[in-house]
């Protein structure tokens, strides 16, 4: 703010950060707290500290076959959603290449305002009808719906910085259509794709919603066992898997943040 | 613009459009055929309102409708109520606080919502933090607790919106010309008056997008209503899981889930229609 700001709200605004900064925090602090408990409950403060239940959780097939689901889900997420939402962003960027382009946009983009629940009943609804039941195509269908706006808005960001007429010059000089794709703006897209990549594996691997409805008894994520530990007594064990998800966030965010320097996508 | 360009841009459009329309558009399509129509066929023959009678006949749907809306409201005003100053505070800092005040925001909004919802179940349960405080005050008898409450569920929903309206919002404050509270300082205005008489009314559109944002995605939220707010307080999305895979009742879920898609709708089409000049800004 220019000029001489009060002290009184600078004092405010400091007291308000603090606040908030904890408040935000306090529930993923709690958790990682409490998954260092070296006693049988789950309790906050701790009982002790150890890494025993990091050890518990790790020698448990049941979570590590589901982190092995979770982990195989958001690839294949990440696979299908990555080019479809490069090709898209793309698709947006030169005004008026594209009729009706609005309609497109908010095509791309309402999956996330548009509720997971009513996507998930649709897409139960659909493989009940053509499969007769729930199947990891319907699961990995709305993962990629859901992961595809990410995809979308981490690529325009980065193509906004860029000059579109860089394309023309590459194509009066008589490059090819491929190869501009190619040789011009992939590569200038290359921090906002790999950005998408990041998040697009974050939402598939962290859902929990989509796959509470899709789920079949041989299907298990990570957030699925969590979700129902909660729903009857967690031990620490829940809150160990839980603070290793915080811990991926983590690195999504920071990685994100060096692709894009600032450029916000979220929100 | 040439022939060549439009040829471009559709065909790179085409694949995302055709994976939306048989996965996103169709599915959902179909909640809405089930909504209106017996067994989902759109057919005038098929029409069927008898979900519609059960849902308006029954306290229980109602209720489930009323709370959804009640948390939508409240979650958004009290996200709007600290996000606008923190955004305003976010805004001032020192560049270099400002990215790590910014990823304190990204963090909790990338983590696994299940995550989040547990550490508040843990913090507002009886043995969490908070109650032990205020009973050791004596503000509170034994049995207080804050999970399984409304209040519970809407303090830990603001936590998880409230990234949400502060990124929207830092994106049409920190666009908004600086000159121009130069020229109101210079012409006399105090801080707050600047604060009060440029910031907020440029930063209008921010503030309404980032409540339509915090609005739809409160009302269609599902872990943290069922997780901190048990069996006993349902909402619109556990009420539609209830009815599609514990009851099985697909028409149910359908008239539920068209319920809260007008919700959302109601909400979201004016301000499409608003917007659409003005493009929200970077964090659009």
């Amino acid at each position: 703010m220019i000029g001489e700001r009060p002290f009184a709200a600078t004092v405010a605004m400091l007291l308000l950060l603090l606040l908030v900064g904890v408040f935000l925090l306090a529930p993923l602090a709690v958790v990682a707290a409490a998954s260092l408990s070296a006693g049988g409950f789950l309790v906050f403060p701790p009982q002790g500290l150890s890494l025993r239940w990091y050890a518990d959780v790790w020698g448990d097939p049941r979570y590590v076959q589901a982190a092995w689901t979770s982990l195989g889900l958001a690839l294949i997420t990440v696979a299908i959603a990555v080019p479809l939402g490069t090709a898209a962003a793309l698709s947006l960027r030169r005004p008026g290449a594209l009729p009706l382009r609005g309609l497109w946009e908010f095509l791309f983009l309402s999956p996330l305002v548009l509720p997971a629940v009513v996507l998930a009943i649709g897409l139960l609804i659909l493989a009940s009808n053509l499969a007769g039941g729930p199947s990891k195509a319907a699961l990995v269908a709305g993962h990629v719906v859901i992961a595809l706006p990410y995809v979308v808005r981490t690529v325009t960001a980065v193509l906004a910085g860029v000059d579109p007429a860089t394309d023309d010059a590459a194509r009066v000089m008589g490059a090819s259509a491929w190869q501009r794709l190619f040789m011009v703006t992939l590569p200038q897209a290359k921090a906002g794709i790999a950005a998408g990549a990041v998040l697009a594996f974050i939402v598939s691997f962290d859902d929990a919603v989509l796959v509470l409805f899709l789920r079949s008894p041989t299907l298990e994520t990570i957030p699925l066992r969590i979700y129902a530990g909660l729903e009857f007594s967690p031990d620490p064990g829940v809150a160990a898997v839980s603070t290793c998800l915080i811990l991926l966030a983590a690195v999504a965010v920071g990685v994100t943040d060096r692709l894009l320097g600032g450029k916000q996508v979220v929100g | 613009m040439n022939r060549s360009d439009r040829t471009e841009a559709a065909l790179l459009a085409a694949p995302g459009v055709l994976l939306l329309g048989a996965v996103f558009v169709l599915p959902i399509a179909g909640v809405l055929a089930y909504g209106f129509f017996r067994d989902g066929v759109p057919s005038l023959a098929a029409l069927d309102w008898t979900s519609w009678s059960r849902l308006f006949a029954d306290d229980y749907y109602l209720g489930l409708a009323a709370r959804t809306l009640r948390l939508g409201l409240i979650v958004t005003l009290a996200a709007l109520l600290i996000g606008y100053p923190l955004a305003i505070a976010i805004d001032a800092a020192p560049r270099r606080w400002r990215t790590w005040l910014v990823l304190a925001l990204l963090l909790p909004l990338m983590t696994s919502v299940v995550v989040r919802s547990f550490g508040w179940l843990v913090i507002l349960g009886r043995n969490g933090p908070i109650v032990q405080w205020l009973r050791e005050l004596e503000l509170v008898d034994r049995r207080f607790q804050l999970a399984y409450t409304e209040t519970g569920i809407a303090i830990a929903m603001v936590q998880v919106l409230l990234p949400y309206m502060v990124l929207t919002l830092l994106g049409v404050i920190g666009q908004i010309d600086r000159r121009l509270l130069e020229a109101a300082r210079a012409m006399g205005a105090g801080w707050w008056t600047a604060l009060a008489r440029v910031t907020l009314p440029l930063s209008w559109p921010g503030v309404v997008g980032g409540s339509v944002l915090v609005f739809a995605v409160t009302v269609g939220s599902f872990i943290t209503p069922v997780l901190i707010g048990g069996l006993k307080l349902p909402v619109l999305a556990s009420g539609i899981y209830a009815s599609a895979i514990s009851e099985n009742d697909w028409p149910m879920a359908a008239v539920q889930s068209v319920a809260l898609f007008a919700v959302v709708l109601i909400v979201l089409l004016p301000y499409a229609l608003v917007t659409r000049p003005a493009r929200g800004g970077v964090a659009r």
